[in-house]
């Protein structure tokens, strides 16, 4: 099992060996922790059916033994019960016996209803977390590529709706299902007791009514989504219209807008108007064969009476049977046919699940498991995670103050898709500056990308290595660690600056110090790097302006920070952390030149034993490091330092002259 | 930003949830209304017929033992049916009808109102806020108007029906019933209540854990690079075990709540047989009476419930009223007098044959300005004269407040002082429209709209041919886009242009704008995400489309702009120096500082 693998057998060994094979296997893993509280709801449900079904079978004793007093209707054993209790006469007088017999059931009802109530929400509720958490943890622990190549959108949509239709599925569909199947064949045994003609009568119209419902959610299912659809449409309209609402103004299109979004909303209400016909039809239809089975009931069951075959009692009771079962077996219809869109959430979110996660031992059955097992166990995604080779600490673990090599590596996103990278090789000494020039997909961030093993370097595609060891034999969370890196696109969370900050600190804890004077040091020392780091990346002065200062929310619902403060926001994010590696991939675009210099200024002075690497368009930005490498189409056109470069009359120089102007 | 949208809430106008404020949406649907609510009452005075019909089925055929009259009462029996559920259908109908053009009416005019605000409005809510106000808000108001509504009249009409019906037969027997109402009402009223906070709390918390996902997804990269996966997951982790507590705590309620009403209808079905047994027994009742009276005691508290839930919904309607009628009564900034409507027309009806043509001249005259959420003028006496055709380049540092001075001439804010002439007439004397259907306008983050590259870039000048429209593509070097997309122009952009880069994006928007010809172009810092190589590109078609067109640029990369006829330096919002980069250069100011600094290598290096 052990045989070495290659890159791309890797990838693909996750479908060979799926952690969940069937929806089943997934449902029963996420229903860990909350299966013994549906269990429990479900016996509760039983004993609802029990009780709600026992107070008309009362009232029919009470009916024709009691006021009747006719003994000869009643089973044996009640009969006898009436006796004991002092025979007809007795409770004819103490009538109130009955009505307690009643409320007994009806407590008895009341209790069970509320414990069915209660388990069945409380497993239903422990089932969202657990989905949710398990979810959560596989989208954290699933590698970078992974993300890229699925539209968020649809991912969060996995994670919520699809949840959503899970979640209920379990807690409502199968419940209502179940409480149905309780209720229709407990209430026919106590029917059949009572007058199986009748019984044989009422019970025809079960099936026509399951059937009916299903048909007609059958039909309607498409019309649903249709409607939501168009909903969509128009939403999006809308959005659009805000979104880009100077567009909308300057080409003066208000009309064109407004007649767009008037038109949408006109198909989709009429759409609308449409399936609520169907809608009002099937309702009716429904409530149509109640009343004839209603109607059946009472004009069989009278003439069953006339002929002595049935008690008054008898039919009264039958009458309550039949209000009992009418809504639960109507909505039987829906339930089912909802169910069918749990199939199809089911394996949207195996989708997710079968992921193999990044640190995920790339083969063997036995490894496999145990990932689960521990997955399970500790939780735990940030600690260093086993690696599929077993290889020493010191490797795994290597010093990262060191020389960065990328040797004749060559890459592509996908098989199909053209080249990347091809043939880098460059040496960034420990502790320089080293500066990427290159045009739009010049391949500068994706050099990033693997030397962060955010997407993999297949083996035979050459070597990154960091002092000598190849990266893919070092821990990605250690490599991570000290690697800082500032994104194009940085991305700030919805909290506050300073949380924003602080979240990325790295945390010391001292498990033998943890008294009140450790937390406020801890405390002290956190302010004290924020705002150095703040300073640094001169996001004090931006902060300065905010009202609330670094307690300014920020993120998707907090302020939103112009360009520059963002990526000085992220600049500053990363400088908190004192990693020995530092890249700022094209991070400075959106600052002005004189910030912009100022931050390179305010680096140089306090990162200087940091190693630097910077990508930018911008001349200025990358002109005092040590060696300066320019990407075109995913070769390394030319490399040395400004004047060797200047010198070179080539790419270099002459996008030095287009930026300066020198050349008009 | 909600807070701007909290004001003029005034009392008095909160009566009757709201309603009156969106009374003229509702008016043309009175009579209807009005008659789904007499059909809704007829519905229940069928449904409290229903058991008497078993009642007498009882007492008649079953007592006496006869089948005498069983055809008739089988045909009313029909009848009725077929009478009702008629009513219903009908009822049903309607009432998703209305709620639908209800919602559509009221989107409707919040969309067109949109259209007519200025941007101050959309600067200060975000669009999130807005597209929730025009989407969300209507639709939960004629969900809540037309079903809760017909819900209470179902409710209300039936507990009448079944009352006057119990009181009418038998009065003791009646009250042992009604006894149970208001009990129950006091009870679901002190649910309710705990209920509705429970699930807007798990509301909340459901719309954070979103958010958490959302962040999870997005932010995976920073995620990794900071190595904060264990943090985000606590985090997570925490909330979800929120959710559930807070959840089952609420479920705990709603459990109580049922439990307790099925209870006390239980309690009501034993009094009855208790009371109306021993009548019965004296022989006061018969047997059928008794039987009706157990099917009503049954069914008399749901309805109860239904009435509280929905009056409960009918009160948080209110919210929704005034979040609607808030950005109805949204006014904008800018706004054409009606002496200038009357003549060129407003947003959606254009009178272009009373347009005169628009040359290009722009002038400030003593313009002094403040943005309405601002607290300070940024412009004081500013005077500058545009002649058609002058390229205006506006330089500073990130959040200067270069736009100013575009916003203005753009007519999107209007001066606090003073007069922006264009072609020598102050603007406001003419419409908004005239002005915005001769501006193009490129911006920082460019936007395209779902639907075709074609459509895109017709979207300045409706009736452009292919050919006109490939010349525009050709001029903005943007052919390259659209040759390397598989259906040309008829390809899909995806929504806010989602299948094309930014630099894509960008180059599409600036042929957009050339295609649209028009007299003034605003270029706002257009071509800062695009490689050098593309951006000169660009700049050469920028140099020939801003010939002849009055046009402001707003740059980042001081080379692009050294060409300018004019400059100007801005700083904290205010303009420091005006000039030629010759001039301004000569003056060794502020323009002076920021081109030497950025270029500082280049004169160090003497080339």
């Amino acid at each position: 099992m052990m045989k070495k693998s290659t890159g791309n057998d890797n990838r693909k060994s996750g479908s060979k060996q799926l952690r969940f094979p069937t929806n089943t296997s997934l449902i029963l893993f996420f229903l860990r922790g909350s299966i013994l509280y549906f269990a429990a709801g479900a016996v509760c449900a039983c004993l609802v059916a029990l009780f709600d079904l026992i107070i008309p079978r009362l009232i029919q004793y009470t009916v024709d033994a009691v006021i009747g007093g006719n003994l000869s209707s009643v089973p044996v054993w009640a009969a006898g019960l009436i006796e004991d209790l002092g025979g007809v006469s007795f409770l004819r007088s103490h009538l109130w016996m009955a009505a307690a017999a009643v409320a007994a059931a009806a407590l008895a009802g009341a209790l069970s209803r509320y414990g069915f109530r209660v388990s069945n929400e409380k497993g239903s509720e422990t089932f969202l977390e657990r989905t949710r958490n398990q979810l959560f943890r596989q989208i954290l622990a699933l590698p970078y590529s992974w993300l890229g190549e699925n539209s968020t959108g649809d991912i969060i949509q996995r994670c919520t709706s699809d949840v959503e239709t899970i979640r209920v599925f379990v807690s409502e569909q199968l419940t209502s299902l179940l409480h149905v199947f309780i209720l229709v064949f407990m209430s026919l045994y106590f029917m059949i007791t009572i007058q199986p003609k009748l019984t044989a009568a009422a019970a025809v119209f079960i099936p026509i009514m399951i059937i009916s419902s299903l048909v007609f959610y059958g039909l309607i299912g498409s019309e649903f989504e249709t409607v939501d659809s168009e909903e969509g449409h128009l939403s999006a309209i809308a959005q659009e219209n805000l979104t880009g609402v100077r567009v909308v103004r300057t080409f003066g299109r208000e009309k064109f807008e407004r007649e767009r979004f008037e038109a949408q909303n006109e198909f989709y209400t009429n759409h609308w108007i449409r399936l609520m016909r169907v809608l009002a039809a099937f309702w009716v239809s429904g409530n149509v064969i109640a009343t004839v089975r209603n109607m059946t009931v009472a004009v069989y069951g009278a003439v069953l009476c006339v002929g002595k075959e049935l008690t008054a009692g008898g039919l009264i009771a039958f009458l309550s049977y039949n209000a009992l079962m009418s809504l639960p077996v109507r909505r039987i219809g829906r339930v089912i046919a909802d169910m069918s869109k749990t199939g199809v959430s089911m394996e949207r979110l195996r989708y997710i699940m079968n992921a193999v996660p990044e640190n995920a031992p790339e083969q063997g059955e036995a490894c496999n498991l145990q990932r689960t097992e521990t997955a399970e166990g500790s939780g735990d995604l940030s600690g260093p995670v086993q690696d599929p080779y077993s290889l020493p600490e010191e490797i795994r673990f290597a010093p990262m103050d060191r020389d960065i090599e990328f040797s004749h590596v060559s890459f592509r996103y996908r098989e199909d898709a053209p080249e990347v990278l091809h043939d880098i090789s460059m040496k960034i000494r420990a502790g320089s500056t080293v500066g990427i020039l290159g045009a739009t997909g010049a391949g500068k961030s994706t050099l990033m990308l693997l030397l962060d093993r955010m997407w993999e370097l297949p083996p035979e595609q050459g070597r990154i290595c960091v002092g000598g060891v190849d990266i893919r034999n070092i821990d990605r969370g250690w490599l991570r660690q000290n690697i800082g890196m500032v994104l194009q696109e940085p991305y700030l969370f919805s909290r506050t600056l300073e949380e924003n900050l602080a979240i990325a600190m790295p945390d010391k804890r001292d498990p033998e110090n943890s008294g009140f004077e450790a937390v406020e040091q801890k405390a002290v020392h956190r302010d004290r790097e924020i705002r150095r780091a703040a300073q640094i990346a001169c996001l004090d002065e931006a902060v300065e302006r905010f009202a609330d200062g670094y307690d300014t929310f920020v993120g998707e619902r907090g302020v939103t920070l112009s360009g520059g403060q963002k990526q000085r926001a992220a600049i500053a994010q990363m400088l908190i952390r004192r990693t020995p590696v530092m890249i700022f991939d094209d991070s400075l675009s959106a600052v002005d030149a004189e910030t912009d210099a100022r931050i390179r200024r305010a680096l140089q002075e306090n990162t200087s034993e940091a190693t630097v690497i910077l990508i930018a368009h911008r001349i200025t930005t990358l002109r005092h490091a040590d060696e300066i490498f320019v990407l075109e189409k995913g070769r390394i056109a030319e490399h040395g330092n400004h004047d060797e470069l200047m010198a070179m009359d080539g790419i270099y120089r002459r996008v030095y002259q287009l930026q300066t102007g020198a050349g008009e | 930003m909600q807070e701007t949208q909290k004001k003029k809430t005034g009392q008095g106008r909160t009566r009757l949830f709201g309603i009156p404020l969106i009374m003229p949406f509702i008016r043309p649907y009175v009579p209807r209304v009005l008659f789904m609510i007499f059909l809704g009452i007829l519905s229940s005075l069928a449904d409290t017929i229903y058991p008497l019909f078993n009642s007498w089925a009882l007492d008649h055929f079953v007592a006496e033992r006869t089948l005498d009259g069983l055809p008739v009462f089988l045909f009313l029996y029909i009848l009725l049916m077929v009478l009702q559920e008629a009513d219903n259908y009908y009822c049903l109908y309607q009432c998703g009808k209305v709620e639908v053009e209800i919602d559509r009416d009221l989107r409707n005019a919040a969309f067109a109102h949109l259209q007519t605000l200025s941007f101050s409005y959309f600067n200060q809510n975000s669009v999130g806020y807005i597209h929730a106000r025009t989407m969300s808000d209507t639709e939960r108001i004629g969900e809540l108007m037309a079903w809760r509504m017909m819900d209470v009249v179902w409710n209300v009409s039936y507990i009448v029906c079944v009352t006057g019906v119990m009181l009418a037969v038998n009065v003791r027997l009646a009250l042992y019933v009604l006894v149970m109402v208001p009990a129950a009402a006091v009870i679901i009223l002190y649910f309710q209540k705990k209920i509705v906070a429970g699930s807007r709390k798990v509301r909340e918390i459901n719309s954070r854990i979103t958010g958490n996902f959302n962040e999870g997804i997005t932010g995976i990269r920073s995620i990794k690079t900071l190595r904060i996966e264990e943090v985000m997951r606590k985090g997570f982790e925490e909330e979800t075990e929120g959710m559930r507590r807070t959840a089952v705590r609420t479920a705990r309620h709603g459990a109580l709540l049922t439990s307790m009403i099925t209870f006390l209808s239980s309690m009501a079905l034993a009094l009855v047989l208790w009371r109306g047994g021993a009548l019965t027994m004296e022989g006061v009742i018969r047997i059928g009476t008794l039987s009706v009276f157990m099917s009503y005691a049954v069914g008399m508290l749901e309805p109860v419930q239904g009435i509280i839930t929905s009056l409960s919904a009918l009160i948080s309607i209110q919210v929704n009223i005034e979040r609607f009628t808030g950005l109805l009564e949204e006014e904008s900034d800018v706004r054409d007098t009606p002496e200038v409507i009357e003549k060129y027309g407003d947003h959606f009806h254009a009178k272009r044959e009373n347009w005169e043509p628009l040359r290009g001249d722009v002038e400030f005259e003593d313009v002094s300005f403040m943005y309405p959420d601002g607290n300070e003028l940024v412009l004081e006496h500013f005077n500058l004269k545009v002649p058609q055709g002058t390229n205006i380049a506006i330089v500073g540092e990130t959040g200067a407040g270069k736009s100013t001075l575009v916003n203005l001439a753009c007519r999107f804010y209007e001066p606090t002082q003073g007069r922006v002439l264009i072609d020598g007439r102050d603007v406001r004397e003419r419409s908004q429209l005239w002005l915005h259907s001769s501006i193009g306008y490129v911006l920082q983050t460019p936007y395209l709209s779902s639907g075709s590259v074609r459509d895109n870039l017709r979207y300045g000048r409706p009736d452009a041919t292919d050919e006109q429209i490939r010349e525009a593509l050709h001029m903005a070097s943007a052919d390259f886009v659209v040759e390397r997309m598989e259906k040309g122009l008829d390809s899909d952009v995806g929504e806010g242009g989602s299948m094309l880069s930014t630099g894509e994006k960008q180059l599409l928007s600036i042929a957009r704008a050339i295609l649209a010809d028009p007299r003034i172009l605003v270029l706002d810092e257009a071509t800062s995400s695009v490689d050098t190589v593309t951006e000169r590109a660009i700049q050469d078609a920028i140099a020939a489309v801003i010939r002849g067109r009055t046009s402001f640029v707003i740059a980042h990369r001081l080379s692009t702009i050294v060409g300018a006829d004019v400059i100007l330096a801005v700083r904290d919002g205010k303009i420091l120096e005006k000039g030629t980069h010759r001039e301004l250069m000569h003056q060794k100011g502020y323009y002076y500082q920021l081109f030497t600094r950025q270029y500082e290598e280049s004169v160090w290096a003497g080339s």
